[in-house]
């Protein structure tokens, strides 16, 4: 088992001395987290790099994510073919990005990337529509979804282009103190 | 006692220094043999693993493709298939060779602010731009691409060299890019400052850098240290996922006061307590006193003799080893404490401000809900749905709310503020009541108390009335004030609160102030030892206020829940009103500051009770509670908390403590300060007799002209009046800077969309152009909307047309081979136009890259450039679109 541990160690620093307490534990508890989610998939031995990649179904149906209105835009933000499937690596990335003390800039650009459900770089529109329709389970009439998202943009654009870069995004963010510890899953 | 402020940590993670320092030392190692050697980074992973060579070979393609190749992680992770297929193609370049061309001085001046914006513009071209690509297109752009993203990461590594540590691993560490890239950034970068430092590389710098790698790492093991001691954290987790941070936020509280108190009782047990105990073990009780268990609730009788009120402690100097003064120690100790108090409150207030008030913006408030709002650490599908629906009201009320304000008439908001005069007028009268209510009741326990040693169980027991009285008021009162607040209908939710808060605040301020003004002007008068009896009227009313906080929470909360769920299924469950329960520790932590003079050992019951109470909470909310329907903003709430805590309670328990060690006279018969005319005048009889000695006289000389003298104070408060008003008027300064500069940038606005417009104008105008210059110009247009988009936001317009004209020059000469080409646009409106057009490609391309899936693109966007273009050089007096269009055979 030690071996397992020094070797899961070696992979991720390219080295084989024993980090420091914190993250080695940290991630060595991921990794476990990562390995209950399918045993029979997953190997205890990270040396050979072993091409692993867990389904979204697996991801999503953890604890942390399974009522997290947006489990899928999260997996497929940090998961390398951007379908929600994960590879160890991209789990740990998710989990350190949503972790109490990733810094407040890495923290926006990924809730950015989030919110931009079709990937165009800005949030418009439609994008705020899908969210809302997330966040309140359809419940608005189109008027009030129309008029919600009208206020946003007009708040938070900017440079008025009708609809918010990461600038903007970043610029609300700074004002908005709650961000670092709403935008946080706690492991 | 830390600060309650949790931001700001590094992430030892992601910064685990072992690498650095290995790889720096293996390079050295290198370098001191043969200087000339360039160390390929491939090595350094061989070096640090001679045993695993063969493993690492045969694992291979992850590991030391990586560092072989520089560019390979890169291009693997684009997701193109060509790419994939043969990672061998990208082109071979040893980083050390590169960077060693570059001296070092244009390393420093290659420092820009937007490093990470142009860092993110790579990412995010990468993950979006190419969703899924066709091969045949990733083929045609591969070049492109490719030499971008080293241009890109190399531009990275230059300017990340350029900094200091602390500054490279902050900028790394914020890099949105995956771990395995961080790590390859890092290896980079160490690779090529160890190169270039081997110059001037001296055995100080040697030295100063293991200095300073020791010390982070000793930092981030105390950190980790720190984490995995933290108390409760599951619990907290649990919370959080269930009740959201608003809720978490009473508990965070809960627990930074439980370690406030924890170090007071450290700090007055190690220096009061353990000397006294150590010098005299025997309790001198007198024979008739015997604990009869009331004691426990009472404090009074047999605790009366012990260690736990100020009445048992020496005034003798200990002689031992070293002389003890029992007098100096119990005052500085307990002044000590309370400057510590307030120096953590100041700072952890100040932080928290700065932090969630000054930067909080109260406009953006939709935009803040929709996007910021939603509570990731929630883990549970009831309190999910729950949010879920609050939000929706949220967003409904406020769109609701604007028109609500403007359909009320002027009889409306007459009767309105009719409504809030009277409530408030009843509320603070409410409150004066109580206060008047317990000054009476105390004066008629007064008259009917004699004296303590002859006190039977009954009698002792009277005494629990004031306290129970009190405790019962606490309770009831803000019940009544939350009623008038549900007839009070104001605007906004949190002036709502806010007013709540304050009407709470004014009550228990009062009656503090009530029982203060009793104990300070009657008790002395009546007793002959009269600290103790303070005292354990303190410590009634900590216990008692316990008892309360149980019953509270256990029937309260529970009978709500019962009659919410069974008997009136209208009123629901009950919510978890934080502010409440908030002020409730706030005023239990007021009683244990203003008791720890009179009763040092205070804090071991407060510390009994935070205990107890922690997990009674708990469980009452779990089963009993259902998360706040509307929820303010955690954060500023928190700030206010922490306010509240500081101003008027500790701020008014440090003045009550500073009166009496001041003013009153101590009492005679008993207590460490007997005989001295007031507490204060122990340092003062201290400096005399350190003046006995003459090589300490300046001792007695800062006692007299700094402490005691009213010049000090007064010219020290005299220039930190003209401090504060200078640092006013640069606030002022700030705030008109920040208006004008927030014009500036909406003007910048109206400058794009206006400019946007005008090119839509031209693009309705403009002829139809020829259509083999467009295969031409994707290539280099493609390049030109690559290159801006990192920076495309960026409001100043003046970079952008620079850009847009350098790209015309390069893509002109490229070009019109052999034909010279006019260096100077120089023509402002001509460059406008060129820029308009880069935009405009820029845009449309990106749009062709997300339609196209098979069909050959719409060469629109760059058909629209050159024609911009043309028209820009048709105003150029050397050109004609014709000499222009004929020198461009293709």
């Amino acid at each position: 088992m030690d071996l397992c541990f020094r070797s899961l160690k070696a992979q991720t620093w390219g080295i084989n001395k024993p980090s420091s307490q914190r993250s080695s534990s940290t991630h060595i508890r991921l990794f476990y987290r990562y390995r209950d989610l399918a045993p029979q998939l997953v190997p205890l031995d990270y040396t050979n790099h072993p091409d692993v990649k867990l389904p979204y179904e697996l991801i999503g149906s953890m604890p942390e994510l399974k009522d997290n209105p947006f489990r899928q835009r999260i997996a497929e933000v940090f998961s390398e073919d951007g379908e929600g499937n994960m590879t160890l690596d991209n789990f740990l990335d998710m989990f350190s990005v949503l972790s109490e003390m990733a810094p407040r800039d890495l923290k926006a650009y990924y809730a950015f990337k989030i919110y931009d459900f079709n990937n165009d770089d800005f949030i418009c529109k439609s994008d705020l529509e899908k969210t809302l329709n997330k966040l309140t389970r359809n419940e608005l009439t189109e008027d009030e979804v129309k008029m919600v998202c009208e206020k946003v943009i007009d708040e938070a654009d900017l440079d008025n282009d009708g609809r918010l870069s990461l600038e903007d995004f970043q610029h609300m963010i700074n004002r908005a103190p709650d961000f670092l510890s709403t935008f946080h899953i706690r492991i | 006692m830390t600060s309650y402020s949790n931001g700001g940590v590094f992430n030892p993670a992601y910064h685990d220094s072992e690498t650095l320092e290995i790889d720096r030392r293996s390079s050295r190692k290198h370098q001191h043999t043969n200087p000339y050697a360039r160390v390929d980074p491939a090595q350094w992973g061989h070096n640090v693993e001679p045993g695993d060579n063969g493993e690492w070979g045969a694992a291979g393609d992850g590991w030391t493709r990586r560092e072989n190749v520089p560019m390979g992680l890169i291009s693997t992770r684009l997701g193109s298939p060509p790419l994939q297929q043969n990672p061998n193609n990208t082109s071979q370049i040893d980083p050390d060779s590169q960077y060693d061309r570059l001296p070092p001085v244009q390393l420093h001046s290659s420092i820009s602010g937007n490093m990470t914006m142009r860092w993110r513009g790579v990412t995010m071209r990468r993950m979006s731009m190419f969703p899924n690509a066709d091969p045949a297109h990733a083929a045609f752009t591969e070049d492109a691409i490719k030499s971008e993203m080293e241009n890109e990461e190399q531009n990275l590594i230059k300017e990340l060299v350029a900094l200091s540590t602390t500054e490279q691993i902050r900028k790394i560490r914020e890099l949105p890019v995956s771990f395995e890239e961080k790590k390859h950034v890092r290896t980079q970068v160490t690779a090529f400052k160890s190169s270039g430092q081997y110059h001037h590389f001296t055995s100080l710098t040697d030295f100063s850098q293991n200095m300073s790698l020791s010390m982070r790492r000793f930092g981030y093991s105390i950190k980790s240290a720190r984490q995995t001691l933290q108390l409760w954290q599951g619990i907290m987790k649990e919370i959080g996922g269930k009740f959201g941070s608003s809720v978490l936020n009473y508990f965070v509280l809960l627990k930074w006061l439980l370690l406030f108190n924890i170090f007071s009782f450290l700090v007055n047990f190690g220096f009061i307590t353990i000397p006294l105990l150590v010098y005299d073990l025997s309790l001198n009780v007198s024979p008739n006193v015997s604990f009869r268990g009331l004691e426990l609730l009472t404090g009074a009788g047999y605790f009366n003799y012990t260690i736990m009120y100020y009445g048992s402690y020496s005034n003798e100097t200990i002689r031992g080893l070293l002389d003890y003064d029992m007098q100096l120690a119990y005052f500085f100790t307990i002044s000590v404490y309370m400057v510590l108090c307030g120096l953590v409150l100041i700072f952890s207030m100040a932080s928290s401000f700065k932090k969630n008030y000054a930067l909080a913006d109260p406009a953006s408030n939709s935009a803040w809900q929709l996007l910021c709002s939603w509570d990731f650490s929630i883990t549970n599908e009831k309190a999910v749905n729950q949010r879920k629906n609050n939000l929706r009201i949220q967003l409904k009320e406020s769109l609701s709310e604007k028109a609500h304000r403007e359909r009320q008439t002027t009889s409306e908001q007459l009767k309105q503020y009719g409504i809030y005069f009277g409530s408030w007028l009843l509320s603070t009268g409410l409150a004066a009541g109580c206060g008047a209510s317990i000054f009476y009741l105390c004066h008629y326990e007064d008259e009917r108390v004699e004296d303590t040693e002859t006190w039977s169980a009954l009698k002792e027991a009277e005494t629990l009335l004031v306290p129970f009285v009190v405790s019962l008021m606490n309770m009831v009162i803000p019940l009544f004030f939350s009623l008038f607040n549900k007839f009070e209908q104001y605007s906004s939710q949190r002036k709502q609160i806010y007013a709540l808060l304050f009407r709470n605040v004014l009550l228990r301020i009062s009656i503090l102030g009530v029982l203060c003004y009793y104990w300070m002007n009657t008790v002395p008068q009546k007793f002959t030892c009269w600290e103790p009896m303070v005292g354990q009227a303190l410590y009634r009313l900590v216990i008692v206020d316990f008892i309360f906080l149980m019953l509270g929470s256990l029937f309260g909360e529970f009978l709500s829940n019962v009659i919410g769920t069974k008997i009136q299924p209208r009123l629901g469950v009950p919510e978890f009103d934080v502010a409440r329960n908030v002020l409730e520790i706030i005023y239990a932590q007021t009683l244990a500051w203003i008791g720890i003079y009179f009763s040092p050992l205070l804090p071991v019951i407060q510390i009994l009770k935070f205990f107890i109470l922690f997990y009674l909470k708990k469980v009452s909310l779990t089963h009993n509670c259902q998360p706040p329907r509307r929820s303010g903003r955690a954060a500023q709430m928190k700030t206010i908390f922490i306010f509240l805590l500081f101003f008027p309670f500790f701020v008014g328990a440090l003045s009550i403590v500073a009166y009496t060690s001041w003013r009153l006279t101590p009492s005679e018969q008993c207590g460490p300060f007997r005989g001295l005319n007031s507490t204060f005048s122990v340092t003062g009889e201290w400096i005399d007799h350190v003046n006995n000695n003459s090589s300490t006289h300046w001792v007695g000389w800062i006692y007299q002209n700094v402490i005691r003298s009213e010049i000090f104070y007064f010219l020290s408060t005299l220039i930190i009046l003209v401090i504060i008003y200078i640092f006013w008027q640069l606030i002022q300064g700030r705030k008109q800077l920040i208006v004008l500069l927030r014009r500036q940038i909406i003007n910048e606005g109206k400058d794009k969309s206006f400019l946007l417009e005008k090119l839509q104008n031209l693009q309705k105008s403009c002829p139809e152009v020829n259509k083999k210059h467009k295969k031409r110009t994707t290539h280099t247009s493609r390049r030109s909307a690559e290159r801006s988009s990192g920076s495309q936001s960026n409001s100043n317009a003046m970079v952008q047309v620079l850009l847009a004209r350098q790209q015309l020059e390069e893509e002109e000469r490229r070009r019109a081979s052999g034909v010279s080409v006019p260096s100077d646009i120089s023509t402002s409106d001509a460059v406008t136009q060129a820029m308009l057009a880069r935009q405009k490609a820029e845009r449309q391309d990106e749009n062709v890259y997300e339609i196209t899936d098979g069909h050959p693109p719409s060469l629109d966007a760059v058909a629209q450039s050159l024609a911009a273009r043309q028209r820009a050089e048709d105003r150029d007096e050397y050109w004609s679109t014709t000499h222009f269009n004929q020198s461009n055979p293709v």
